[in-house]
């Protein structure tokens, strides 16, 4: 279980303030809100990759900030991150990129047959043919691909909580399908607890067991996906509208 | 902070030794030709206007003296470490500086690697490793360049050019040189890390910050190379 207590974060100006938040054991949460609401701020607070100005992060019951400083890379070692550019690394090959989502210690013990063999397994997951894209670089394959690579990478360490910073950002349509056929597939066959980002709200309730939604680095809303298509709050009601709006337009012009 | 954070990854023995194979190779293998390259214009050069200015007023063999020493002591260190500023220090700073916009230098970390250790540690043994070498390789082929464009264009046989540069010579003077050149090939590394770590604003701040990288790095070559003569050649 992942617990945001009283997040509060500002660069220039405030991003979160006070934020309260649980994400239960095993669900797929979904996390929406319009641009610089500070979602991805808040779920990278969960990692130590963005630290909190005040408030806490707990998992299990246990902080990540202000209890044991080992917890942190213990935490890391447990959590899958899947980043919205994918983040693979340039200079590394797909084999070496998705190994690194390996926690260090065990790479060194493993002989290199058997990391070959859970980063084949990762890349099979995502439906990636792991004998044509191993030894390529990030730089040639496409941005669907490379996705999935990310997510390989994500998974390849069996975490047992997946983040998702909006996953299907800058995909086509069929890829955005694809891509939410996989969280959906991966999170049930791994049994993770898994964290979603992302703009795409209609893609977002079908997947998950609740969500919420950011605004103005606030909670504005906490639900099941049911109340929130249902709900008269009328900030709810203007995002959810206009993102209904925004995203037929978009897969409007994707077609064209 | 990165100095701290540097030396923790070597105690821990975080570092791997591949990778700092991987530096010396691009760092100093790939910068033999252009240094060397530099060093023998430099040779050439001093040559020449050392030749311009004696001829006719003091005896020729003290040109073997005023190239070796201008080599030994401030061409070969300070030449070596401007041209790897360009050729290291901005492909370091870009580099990372990409990692850092682009979420790399982030999935390190998420991943539970430390970027220091994988990306920062290498590259600052191999920078003090590679740039004593490349900078006894250009004062080589300084000397070498010079004594023969002397002996073409002055008549100067190699003879009479080293009994000119024994005349000046200390052995403390090679000494001087090096430890010019591992200060140098510490701060090249140093500096383009810190500043590649600190990056920010997509593209263009890649850009600045590669832009200014560049700059603060000559000028701290420039000022530690004036701050050597009144600590070491006293």
């Amino acid at each position: 279980m992942i617990r945001f207590r009283r997040i509060h974060k500002a660069f220039d100006e405030p991003v979160l303030t006070g934020v309260d938040l649980v994400v239960r054991e095993g669900e797929m949460f979904g996390l929406f809100g319009p641009s610089g609401t500070g979602k991805s701020v808040l779920l990278k607070t969960t990692i130590g990759l963005i630290v909190p100005d005040r408030g806490d992060v707990l998992l299990d019951g246990e902080s990540v900030y202000f209890g044991d400083p080992g917890f942190l890379d213990r935490v890391r070692r447990r959590i899958g991150y899947v980043f919205q550019h994918a983040a693979l690394f340039d200079s590394m090959s797909v084999f070496e990129n998705v190994c690194m989502g390996i926690a260090e210690d065990d790479l060194r013990r493993m002989k290199r047959k058997e990391a070959c063999g859970r980063a084949w397994e990762a890349l099979e997951l995502v439906n990636l043919e792991p004998r044509q894209v191993l030894n390529k670089l990030p730089a040639e394959l496409s941005g669907g691909m490379k996705k999935r690579v990310g997510i390989a990478r994500a998974i390849v360490g069996r975490p047992d909580i997946l983040l998702w910073d909006e996953p299907t950002t800058g995909l086509d349509p069929v890829n955005t399908a694809a891509v939410e056929r996989l969280i959906d597939r991966l999170s049930g066959e791994l049994e993770v607890t898994s964290m979603i980002v992302t703009h795409d709200i209609e893609g977002g309730l079908i997947m998950c067991d609740r969500v919420a939604m950011l605004s103005a680095g606030t909670l504005q809303f906490c639900g099941t996906p049911e109340d929130f298509r249902k709900s008269t709050d009328p900030v709810v009601r203007a995002f959810a509208d206009r993102a209904g709006a925004e995203a037929a337009l978009d897969n409007q012009l994707k077609v064209i | 902070m990165l100095g701290w954070a540097v030396l923790r990854s070597m105690v821990r023995l975080r570092v791997s030794s591949r990778e700092i194979l991987n530096q010396i190779h691009i760092m100093g293998v790939q910068s033999i030709p252009i240094v060397l390259v530099t060093a023998v214009l430099a040779g050439i050069v001093t040559s020449q206007q050392g030749g311009y200015q004696f001829t006719g007023t003091i005896p020729l063999y003290v040109m073997g003296s005023v190239v070796v020493e201008s080599v030994v002591l401030e061409l070969g260190p300070v030449l070596t470490a401007v041209v790897l500023v360009g050729r290291i220090g901005a492909r370091i700073t870009a580099e990372l500086g990409t990692m850092k916009v682009s979420e790399q230098m982030d999935a390190l970390y998420s991943v539970g690697r430390d970027p220091v250790a994988m990306l920062a540690t290498p590259r600052i043994i191999a920078g003090v490793i590679v740039v004593p070498i490349l900078t006894a390789m250009a004062v080589i082929v300084g000397i070498i360049a010079g004594q023969i464009s002397a002996q073409l264009t002055l008549g100067l046989g190699w003879e009479a050019f080293f009994y000119g540069a024994r005349l000046f010579w200390h052995n403390w003077d090679m000494v001087y040189s090096l430890t010019k050149a591992v200060v140098f090939g510490l701060a090249i590394p140093v500096i383009s890390i810190h500043m590649g770590f600190r990056t920010k604003g997509g593209a263009a701040g890649v850009g600045r910050t590669t832009t200014a990288s560049v700059m603060f790095m000559t000028l701290t070559i420039l000022i530690l190379d004036a701050l050597f003569p009144p600590l070491l050649l006293q």
